[in-house]
């Protein structure tokens, strides 16, 4: 493996487009023969909080009955409260501005700790129905509680876990897999208020723009804003007042383009064209329904291939304006 | 035998060493700027996303061609609609070669045309011999090696193994029992043989084109190594293919071999590979160490498997607690410090995405008072089922 890529830095010497100095830093860099194991022990670290408060999860909910609950519950309390002692107490304090732990490792205790004070709360609602009748509490406080701690200990993971948590409040499964089945959307009044969030968050990163508050986050914000806007919306389109739906789906479009535009971001534009896509798509053959034109339906066909040549050279046209933006996302 | 201009070829290699070096730190925005002008490539996607994109146009662009073409000719050809396929097949194979001709090289259209051209004629031949996997296989191991060398798609050379590998099965098959039983063995060899084949190539690869398809090859015969000698694999296959039983108080014949291969193999990658510092076999020994530990829990399930999870967890946190203090501040070699040339991780950016799956869901209570079953509260981890 090394050797290929000396190789190639070594032609671009002789090509002349590194210099001298350049290419013996290099190659001092590279006899250092370093062989960084960050990512690998970093999913290490991850997986185990996944396995570990897994495994705790189904220890409760299979044993409920059987092991005394206040020992469960000190158990689960004294375990958490380790987490958050440890994350405090090495934390550097709430900023404005992107901060980061010293030692990653704080970064998966902190989840493992939210991950676990979900599971308490939700186990002291079912045992003791400490919040009585108010089911809602029981989701919005874990949220809440997830909330502050995104923001304190700047972790995006956690932040996308208090997104799910006040998705689950208003009574939205948006898990990636919920979104890939198509499943979570039963009723209108469901969609309608995925999309009053997706308008929250929205309003919410603006609004975070402009204090400039953990602008890093605006991306996390915009990408479930984008596809709880655009599902709920398509979802719509199949019901008879499907035109009020199209433009909000067209005005949620542009909204995004533009904002693809300012955070630089690949993946937001790529899904955004895709919805304008399907939007677009789905006008047409509600026009060429209304017009009806079952005669001319065979030639029509043979226009397909030159419609799809079209459109793909209309991406290129837009992939190729927004490469000049310097695009520069993490998804290479 | 290559379809695109060599030096531009190689030029894409330059540009993606520069851009290495310009994410670590060795040059300027600039400077890459600079070279990225000087050096002319095909036309090409490194993002995924849009390549993934430009794929399904492609796939959509080369299903009208096909539904065009039936329209034109499919009065002429009312009973032999077998001859259809082929032509579909041939109509991505022409496509193929005149998008690469415009000089597209991993664009995501051309890819479309390549994998659907091989996907289509599998289909054709399918069709017209009755499913016959031997000839199947065959057939699209020289055709996938040839696009593989015309195009140099690493997805044509992973059809190429698969290919290859699936004739050498069914070659098996046909001899009969004997054949099915010493299967795992013939594709230990095989894969070994790949392996050693394409270690020195690798060593001394001059020209640089076809160095990821050998790397791949690599890669390939280690999974198919450990995979041929797995015991979870080898004992459903027996009983798959051989139809034995296999009694609750006995085992599969060579059972010790077997139970010794699944531990021992991944093992010997994950030391060799950090001897050795080469990452995708790391990845590659400790996903086999994974498997490992699930097919044997899969017979032999002596903890219950929330104490496992709950264990597992626990000792992994403890391990790699430990590997992190240690290599925390060393320079060089194995090291807890971030590489300057690592590229960007897919991992880190799915992190998030991963987690929001087990975040927190909508309750069902409006159900009567709460039945256990519902999981009303399915609170972080607690959803996270395997």
């Amino acid at each position: 493996m090394g050797k290929f890529e000396e190789n190639a830095t070594n032609r671009l010497f002789e090509k002349q487009l590194i210099d001298k100095e350049q290419m013996d830093q290099i190659a001092a860099y590279r006899r250092l023969n370093i062989f960084s194991v960050n990512t690998e022990l970093k999913l290490f670290l991850y997986l185990s909080v996944l396995l570990f408060t897994s495994g705790i999860g189904i220890l409760i909910y299979e044993n409920v009955d059987s092991i005394g609950h206040i020992a469960i519950l000190s158990l689960l309390l004294i375990v958490t409260v380790i987490c958050y002692y440890f994350s405090f107490k090495n934390a550097v304090g709430f900023h404005k501005q992107q901060t980061y732990f010293e030692n990653p490792l704080f970064d998966y205790l902190i989840l493992a700790a939210i991950l676990l004070s979900c599971t308490f709360i939700g186990y002291l609602q079912f045992q003791y129905g400490t919040f009585g009748t108010h089911y809602g509490l029981a989701t919005l406080i874990p949220t809440a509680i997830a909330l502050f701690c995104a923001y304190y200990f700047d972790n995006k993971t956690v932040l996308s876990i208090a997104i799910t948590g006040l998705a689950a409040y208003i009574g939205l499964s948006v898990s990636p897999q919920a979104l890939l089945n198509n499943d979570f959307q039963q009723t209108d009044s469901l969609s309608y208020s995925a999309i009053a969030l997706g308008l929250v968050l929205i309003i919410w990163s603006i609004y975070s723009t402009k204090i400039d508050l953990k602008k890093h986050f605006n991306l996390v914000f915009s990408t479930f804003a984008l596809h709880l806007i655009s599902i709920s919306c398509i979802n719509n389109l199949f019901e008879p007042y499907w035109g009020v739906f199209i433009i909000l789906l067209a005005v949620c479009c542009y909204y995004f383009y533009t904002v693809s535009y300012s955070l630089k971001s690949v993946s937001l534009f790529v899904f955004t064209i895709l919805y304008t896509y399907f939007g677009l798509n789905f006008l047409l053959f509600k026009i060429i329904d209304l017009i009806n034109i079952e005669d001319l339906m065979i030639p029509f066909s043979f226009l397909v291939p030159f419609y799809f040549i079209g459109s793909i050279i209309l991406f290129i046209r837009l992939i190729k304006k927004f490469n000049k933006n310097n695009a520069d996302d993490s998804i290479q | 035998m290559i379809v695109y201009n060599k030096e531009e070829l190689e030029n894409v290699t330059l540009l993606d060493q520069a851009q290495s070096l310009e994410k670590a730190g060795f040059m300027n925005k600039k400077q890459y700027d600079e070279i990225s002008k000087e050096l002319i490539i095909p036309k090409r996607h490194n993002n995924l996303l849009i390549r993934g994109a430009f794929f399904l146009l492609g796939i959509f662009l080369y299903s009208s061609i096909c539904s065009f073409f039936t329209l034109i000719i499919v009065d002429l050809i009312a009973e032999n609609f077998k001859i259809l396929i082929f032509l579909y097949a041939l109509v991505g194979f022409v496509a193929a070669e005149f998008l690469s001709k415009q000089k597209f090289y991993g664009y995501g259209l051309d890819d479309a045309f390549i994998v659907g051209a091989q996907l289509t004629l599998a289909l054709a031949i399918g069709i017209s011999t009755d499913g016959n996997g031997l000839i199947i296989s065959l057939i699209l191991m020289i055709t996938s090696l040839l696009s593989y060398l015309r195009y140099m798609h690493l997805s044509m050379a992973l059809l190429f193994f698969f290919a290859t590998t699936s004739s050498l099965v069914y070659t098996l098959f046909e001899l009969g029992a004997t054949g099915k039983t010493i299967l795992p063995f013939v594709l230990m060899l095989f894969s070994a043989g790949i392996y050693y084949s394409s270690k020195p190539i690798l060593k001394n690869l001059k020209p640089t084109f076809y160095h990821k398809g050998v790397l791949l090859a690599n890669s390939f015969s280690l999974i198919l190594f450990y995979l041929s000698g797995n015991y979870l694999v080898v004992r459903e296959l027996s009983v798959a293919l051989l139809g034995a039983e296999i009694d609750p108080n006995s085992d599969i014949s060579f059972a010790y071999f077997f139970y010794a291969f699944t531990f021992i193999v991944p093992a010997a990658y994950l030391v060799y590979s950090l001897l050795k510092k080469d990452r995708i076999m790391l990845w590659i020994g400790a996903s086999a160490m994974t498997f490992s530990i699930y097919s044997i829990r899969f017979y032999y399930a002596i903890l219950p498997i929330e104490t496992f999870l709950t264990i597992a967890g626990l000792l992994l946190f403890a391990c790699t607690y430990f590997a992190m203090k240690k290599l925390k501040n060393k320079a060089t070699g194995i090291t807890f410090r971030l590489d300057r040339f690592t590229k960007a991780n897919a991992f880190m950016n799915s992190e998030a995405l991963i987690a929001s799956q087990l975040g927190l869901k909508p309750e069902t209570v409006l159900e009567s008072d709460m039945e256990f079953g519902g999981g009303g509260f399915s609170g972080g981890g607690s959803s996270g089922e395997f």
